[in-house]
Formats: C-alpha cells, structure tokens, sequence
C-alpha cells in the first residue's frame, strides 16, 4: 500500500513556543487513521500542517507522493478536503449553496456549476442524510447537522484525503457513532482516507486502523489500537490513572477513568484481599 | 434546485433591474428643480425637439451628466459595500471603512479652502488622501503580521476618527463661505457634475465592475470563512488584497466627483440580499443596477423636493438609508 | 451789648465767596471733561448713554469703519474688526476680532468709550455684555439707501461731525438722483441674476441692498422674492435665461475667473450671447456705507452702458 500522506522531521514553532518537535509517520491511503494525546500536544497544529494551512519551518509534508509545496491551491483542495471543528456561524447560505462550494476545485474562474456538479451535490447531501436540509440556512441547524453539511461539502471535493478536527466533540452519543460509521463507509465505498483527531479514545480504538498518540509535540506511539492503548503508555502521557481492559464490542482496548475516591477503593481492597480484584 | 438556474438568474434579475435603472434614468431626466417635463423629455429624447431650446439644454447639459454620475456613484458605492462587507465579513462594512472617507475628506477640505476647482484641483487632493489613509491603515494592520479583517477594521476606525479630528479643526478655521462649500462636500453632493469628467469616470469604473463580476464566486468563497476558503483551494490573501485595491480605487474614485455620500454602501447590499439571496454571482450586477437605480431616484428627489435651490443628495440618502437600515436588520434577525 | 455774627451773611463777603467760587468752577470744568453724556436712542430703540465728545471709539463693523473715516472722524477710531479693509488707513488700526465673533478681551483693552454696531451681524450677547461693562454700544440698523444716510447723520451727529454728515448725504442724494433721472430715459429693465454665493448658487432677495441698487440702477432682480438671500440650483439660473450676470462673494481672495469660464460655457444664456457676464467687488454692495452709491453707479454703467 502507498502512503496518502508521508511527514518527515516536521518541526513546527509558533514564536518562540515549539509545538511540533520532530514528526515523521506515514498514512497509508484508505487507511482510518486516528490521531489522539492530551490537550497541547501538537494535535491541531498536525492537522493544520498536513493541510497547508501553516507551514513547518523544517520539514516536509508529502501529499500523494508529492511535495505538499508543490501543489497549487486548487490541485492541492483537489486532493486534501479539511473540515474543521467548527464552522462560523455566520454564513448566510442554505445547506444546497453551501454543499455545491465544494465543487469549486473543480470548477472553473468563473464557476457556473454544471450539470455533474449538481449532481455530485445531492449524491453528497444524500450520503450525509442532510438531503432533507437542503433549503435551509446554516445558522438553523443543529450542530450535529451543520457537521454533516461540512462533510457533505468535503465530499464534493472528491478528495483522496479527509482531514477532520474532533469532528464528533460537540455531538450527541447518536450523532457520534452516526459520523464515524459515515467515514467508514466513505472510506469503504470510496477509497478515500480519513485522518482525525479524537479526543474521545474508545471512539478512536473502535474505528482506527493506526492510532498516533503524541504528547507534547512529539510521537509518543504509532500503531494499531492494541499495541498503542497500553496503561503504561497512556498513565504515562496523561498523567492521571486508567484502567485499560478489552471493549466487550470489538476485539479492541477500553479505556476507563478512574475516580480519586476509586482509587481509594482500591486500594482499600487491594490491603484487605492482597490482591487487584 | 434553484442554482441550476443561476445564469437564468442573474439574466432575469439583470432585465429588471436594468428596466428600473432605465425608467430611473427618464425619470431623472424629466424631474428637475424647474419642475416635470416628462412629455417634453420624452420628445427629447427620441431624437425630436429643438436641440438648442433652453429644455434641450437643462436636459442634456446639467441633467443628464448628474444622473450618469449619479449611477456611477450609485452602482461603485453599494459594490463597494458589497466586496467589504464580504472580505471582512461584517455586515457594517461599508465603502469608506478603511480609512477613505477621512483622507479624501482632508484631501478636499484642503483643496476648496486653497480656492482651487472642482476639478482637477479638490478631486486630485481628495483621490491622493484618500490612497495616502488606505496606505496607512494597511500598513497599521499588517504591523500585526496578518491582515486579518479585525485588525483591519480597527486600523480603519483608528485612521478616521483621527481625520475627524482634523477635520474638525479645518471646518473651525474656515469663516466664510468656503464652509458651505465643504459641508455640501461631506454630506455628499452631485450638483458639480461635468460631462466629460464624468466620461472619463465611467471609462475607469467600467472595467472594475467586469473584474468584480469575474470575482463573485471567489467572494462567496470568502463568506464561508478563511480557512474553509483556503482550503476550497482560494488564495485568500492575494484575493483579499486584489479585491480590496480594486474596491478602494473604485470608492476613491468616486468619492473625488460626488463627496462623502453615506448609507448607499451599507444599505443596499443589505437590501439587494434580502431580495436576491447571498450569491455574490447574482449581488454583483444588482449592485450595480439596483444601486445605480437608487441613487438616481434619490438625487431626483434632492433635486425636486426643496422650493428654492437643491438639497445635497446625501442629505436625502441618509434620511431613506438610516431608517431602512434599521428595518433591514431587524428583518435579517428573524 | 455785642451782636453775633451769622455765618450765612459772611459768605457773602467777597473774599470769601471767591475761592469758593473757583472751587465750584473748577467741579464743574472737571465734571465736564469727565466726559458728560447724553441718553439717546439708537435705532434699535434702546437708550445708550453717549459721551459728548467719544475720544475712544471702537467700530464693530467694516461699514461703520468707513462711515466713520468718510466723515473725517477717523482719528477718534482705536479699535476696528479685522474685514475693515476700507480706507486703507483703517488696517494699521488693532484688531478686535471679526464682526460676528468679536473678541470681548481685546475691546474691553482698549477702554472705549463709545462702541458702534450693526444690528445685522453683531451678536446682541456682545453689545449686551459690553454694556454690562459700562461701555455703551450705538447700533444702527441701515436697511436700505435712505436708512443709510439717516445712520451716517447719526453717527455724525454722534461724533460732532453734523455738517460733514451733511454734506456727505447731500452728494450721495445727488448722484442717486443723476443715475435715477437718467435710468428714466429708457424703459428697458434687463433681467439681472447677482451670484453672491459659488457652492451654492445663492442670488439676493427683494429686502437687500443689492436688490434696491439693482432696481434703481434699472435692472429687474430675477431672485426678487420674500426669501432674502435664496440659493438656486444651475438648472434654474439656466431657465430663467437672465441678460445680465454679475458674480461676486463675499470670500476673500477667491478666484471668480472659473465662475464665470463656467457660465461662458452655456451659449443659451443672453447674459453669456452678448458678454454680459461680469465680476464685481462685493465691498461695494454689501456695505452699508457710502460707498454703495459707488456700487449703484457701477451696475447702472453694466446694466446700461448705453446711458453713459
């Protein structure tokens, strides 16, 4: 398998405050590749490199094989759709208008949409059950049917890659499982890769192929959920006590909280049995 | 779905307008501060009549280059409200936002108290004030390293409430008659039209209204937000930059033949959008007939209404402007 | 037995009653170069305390200036405003602000004993707070030729200078009268449209002097009307086609040679066909001095040079 996306030795600053410190991993394309670590690690500012929206002072993203530099902005939104964590509320178009922009890397200067765009459109909002929306103004939805706008319009980017930012924070438990399984299935059906950042870990072990843990702007570990969900590792990265079991759903880890006054049962038990019950 | 029928649509709502803009037109030529001569006109125009009547004269000489400047003037204002409010998007922008209005205002102000002529004497003056703010505030705003629209806006707000201190103490210094002379050129006023500076205008704005055209998807683009626009595959900055030089030209331009006219910029974008819907591709010529159109109305009425002389035309502007502003909100908040 | 002496008889002796008599004298030659006064009344009906022989006068209008060196009283003058440009020995004179925004300060510096103004113009505030100083204030209120002749007898009378006055009024009488009896020899009133305002166009109305001097010169004032100083748009200045335009401002050094090109420009106009189009000096029209007959006898020479 090629890789979609390939970072070598990124190192990124803001000022004077280093927030990547030497990055390099690959994506694999049609990979479900799922970035996840504690706030301040690096997350965003990953995704916002991979995306060209800043630029690494050392280091090179490669995008299909090719420099990211290299890419015009249109060729590049050709290949990379982004959909952010929010969008402004403040756009003034319907959810039809707004989906259609997303044709616009493959529209010409003056951009009249054409017949295959329009259709690419309402396979798009189709896809994303927000067909119904679709003469609705933006600002009157829901946020978990503002989401599936954004990644309608993603969608008629016809990217090879997704880029997605904590797509599922602000979403209800239905609206949560109802985007994953929708970039699942787009990965599926279309090949495309999708790329996230999680902050929720049992969502991130269901449906990731590899998993990045960064802390701290740098790679902490790169693999398949079993081999990255460790306690050792995420006590470690966190800082705060886990309990890490199997997810009785999927042969994959769980990760559970611990409460400060769980501990103390614990350890209240652990004195009066000798041993971890 | 209704954007199948975009070039439909803005063909449809092109004819109407330009229909309204053409009536607007008879109608200035027709409508004076002689009083109402539609039948007269009417022959006049039709290529009858005496050419050298003094009719034909008033008609040709003094009505017909105000209402062409008032079209012009009309149809730069509500694009330039239109394209700011777009870059920076805020629903208050209007033309003079960045700082033009207070430096072309010195520029003038400057000019009519060293007895120069309208042109080209105060029009230059006004046109190289108002480059000289523009300047300013861009390079206020980019002392922050981003030209983001915040910094932007405040750079402007900073530039113009400082003119307007200068201003001030230019209007407390001028004791004669010079003073109305300033005062008609900051509420806005199209009574020094002149063919052939008003030719010579409609040359230089012509080809911006194309451009502006050609730039309607990319300002759609815009509205969507910077980074959704920049990963749509738009080059924000260099648009944004494009769009802003092209508007401000426009503006100053303008602003040069018929002062500070208010409320033209920031209304009829609003109003345009309410009627025809968001899509840049459709506001860009609405703007420009429908904003033409009103300013044509609207110096018809300065013309008319007073007994004895003319009002300036801003005064008119405003009074119509402020309270359909006020309802434009209040309908776009539901 | 001895018999006293009354007092009252003594005084009457003479070596008494002579130092006496100095004494009182000399009250009286003192209380009299004091300064005695006189209550009048100015035209606007208020009664001014008026010293008999004002020493220090100060003008609070550019056309009371000129009265006052007309009637060859000019040295009496200690402070004018700063438009008083006629006669030129008037500019050499301090300065007390401009007639509509005079500087208390400046007046009250140079302790006058007697301040004339103007109705139209001066501030009340000012003559009313300049009396509130004890300095009287004489405002007149010329409205028209023969409202000017009386203020000039006024002021004369004011200033001891009666039969200057006199005089003055006697030739202004007489050449009013020359231009009046020969005006009568035609019946021709050409229409005549007075500019005294750029941006805007503003004309003169029936209740100023420029429409008096315009009628009497034998003119007809197209913006005759109620409204005394009434603004045109170019539009109407074009279709009442006027056979004469006269351009002047009261805007110092402002060039009117553009004003008229402008004007050139409409071929339609009769003013324009028979290069009827001329630029004045507004100091002779909107003065109320004598030099308004100047300005009379000016118009009547542009409105009909074939009388001359």
């Amino acid at each position: 398998m090629t890789s979609a996306l390939m970072l070598q030795h990124l190192k990124l600053s803001y000022g004077n405050r280093r927030v990547l410190n030497d990055v390099c991993f690959s994506v694999l394309e049609g990979e479900f590749f799922i970035i996840i670590g504690p706030n301040g690690s690096g997350k965003t500012t990953l995704v916002r490199a991979m995306s060209g929206a800043v630029k690494p002072q050392q280091g090179e993203v490669q995008v299909l094989g090719r420099a990211l530099r290299s890419y015009s902005g249109k060729a590049l939104a050709r290949c990379v759709a982004v959909v952010p964590q929010v969008a402004p509320v403040d756009i003034p178009f319907t959810v039809a208008e707004v989906v259609l922009m997303g044709r616009s890397p493959h529209l010409p200067w003056m951009g009249l949409e054409r017949r295959k765009d329009l259709e690419t459109a309402e396979r798009a909002m189709h896809f994303t059950h927000v067909a119904h929306l679709a003469e609705r103004n933006l600002d009157q939805l829901s946020a978990g049917e503002r989401q599936r706008v954004l990644i309608a319009r993603a969608i008629c980017q016809q990217p090879r890659i997704m880029l997605l930012d904590e797509p599922t924070s602000a979403l209800d438990l239905a609206h949560q499982v109802q985007i994953m399984d929708l970039l699942d299935k787009l990965r599926k059906d279309e090949g495309i890769t999708v790329v996230m950042v999680s902050h929720d870990l049992n969502l991130a072990a269901l449906y990731a192929d590899r998993l990045l843990l960064m802390k701290e702007g740098g790679v902490v570990s790169l693999g398949k959920p079993a081999e990255v969900l460790t306690f050792e590792t995420l006590e470690q990265t966190y800082g705060c006590v886990l309990l890490v079991d199997n997810n009785p759903v999927k042969a994959v880890p769980r990760i559970t909280l611990v409460p400060g006054d769980a501990l103390v049962w614990r350890e209240q038990r652990l004195s009066k049995s000798g041993h971890v019950k | 779905m209704t954007a199948q029928s975009l070039p439909r649509r803005i063909l449809a709502v092109s004819l109407v307008l330009g229909l309204f803009l053409a009536i607007s037109v008879f109608l200035g030529l027709s409508i004076g501060s002689t009083g109402q001569n539609l039948r007269e006109v009417l022959v006049l125009v039709t290529g009858h009549g005496d050419p050298a009547s003094t009719m034909a004269n008033i008609v040709w000489r003094i009505r017909l280059p105000r209402v062409l400047l008032a079209a012009l003037a009309g149809a730069t204002l509500s694009l330039g409200g239109l394209v700011f409010q777009a870059i920076l998007r805020n629903p208050l922008a209007e033309p003079y936002i960045l700082g033009i209005s207070g430096g072309s205002a010195i520029g003038a102000i400057i000019g009519i108290l060293l007895g120069l002529s309208r042109f080209p004497g105060v029009a230059l003056l006004a046109f190289g004030g108002s480059m000289a703010t523009l300047i300013l505030v861009l390079v206020i705003a980019s002392v922050k390293l981003s030209l983001k629209q915040d910094s932007l806006i405040l750079a402007g707000v900073m530039v113009n409430a400082f003119c307007s201190s200068v201003i001030m103490f230019l209007l407390s210094i001028t004791q004669d008659s010079r003073l109305h002379n300033i005062l008609f050129w900051l509420m806005g006023d199209l009574s020094m039209s002149d063919t052939n500076q008003t030719l010579i205008l409609a040359a230089a704005l012509l080809p911006c209204f194309a451009l502006l055209f050609l730039l309607a998807r990319p300002m759609n683009l815009l509205l969507m937000g910077e980074e959704l626009a920049a990963n749509m595959g738009l080059n924000v900055r260099f648009i944004s930059i494009v769009l802003m030089v092209i508007t401000s030209f426009m503006v100053s331009a303008v602003v040069c033949h018929s002062g500070l006219l208010g409320f033209v910029g920031l209304v009829m974008p609003h109003l345009l959008r309410l009627l025809f819907g968001p899509d840049h591709r459709l506001l860009v010529p609405s703007c420009i007939l429908g904003g033409g159109a009103y300013l044509v109305l609207c110096d018809l009425l300065a013309r008319s209404l007073p007994a004895q002389g003319e009002l300036p035309v801003g005064v008119i502007t405003a009074m119509i402007g402020a309270p359909l502003f006020i309802f434009l909100l209040q309908r776009s908040r539901r | 037995m001895r018999l006293r002496r009354l007092p009252g008889p003594e005084i009457m002796r003479l070596h008494r009653v002579f130092p006496l008599a100095v004494a009182v004298f000399a009250l009286f030659l003192a209380a009299a170069s004091m300064g005695e006064a006189r209550l009048v009344r100015d035209q606007l009906g208020r009664e001014v305390m008026a010293p008999d022989n004002p020493e220090r006068v100060v003008s609070l209008a550019p056309s009371i200036t000129e009265i006052i060196f007309a009637l060859g009283e000019g040295y009496r003058l200690k402070g004018v405003t700063q438009h008083c440009d006629f006669p030129p020995e008037a500019e050499s004179l301090p300065k007390i602000g401009s007639y509509v925004h005079l500087d208390l300060e400046k007046i009250v510096a140079l302790k006058p004993d007697l301040c004339l103004g103007t109705r139209d113009g001066n501030p009340r505030e000012v003559a009313e707070k300049l009396e509130a100083l004890k300095i009287p204030v004489y405002t007149v209120n010329p409205r028209d030729l023969d409202t000017v002749m009386d203020t000039l007898l006024e002021i004369g009378g004011l200033l001891n200078a009666e039969k200057r006055a006199l005089a003055l009024v006697g030739e202004m009488r007489a050449r009013i009268a020359e231009v009046k009896s020969r005006v009568a020899n035609t019946k021709e009133r050409p229409t005549v449209f007075f500019q005294i305002g750029i941006v805007p166009i503003v004309s003169v109305g029936t209740h100023t002097f420029i429409d008096e001097l315009i009628t009497t010169a034998g003119g007809r004032n197209l913006a005759a009307g109620s409204t005394p100083y009434p603004r045109f748009s170019r539009e109407q200045v074009v279709a009442l086609e006027p056979e004469v335009i006269i351009i002047t401002s009261m805007t110092r050094g402002q060039d009117f040679e553009p004003v008229r090109d402008e004007w050139n420009q409409w071929g339609s106009l009769p003013a324009v066909r028979n290069h009827r189009v001329y630029i004045v000096e507004s100091n002779l029209f909107d003065r109320p001095s004598p030099r308004l007959v100047e300005g009379l006898e000016l118009l009547a020479r542009l409105i009909h040079p074939e009388l001359w």
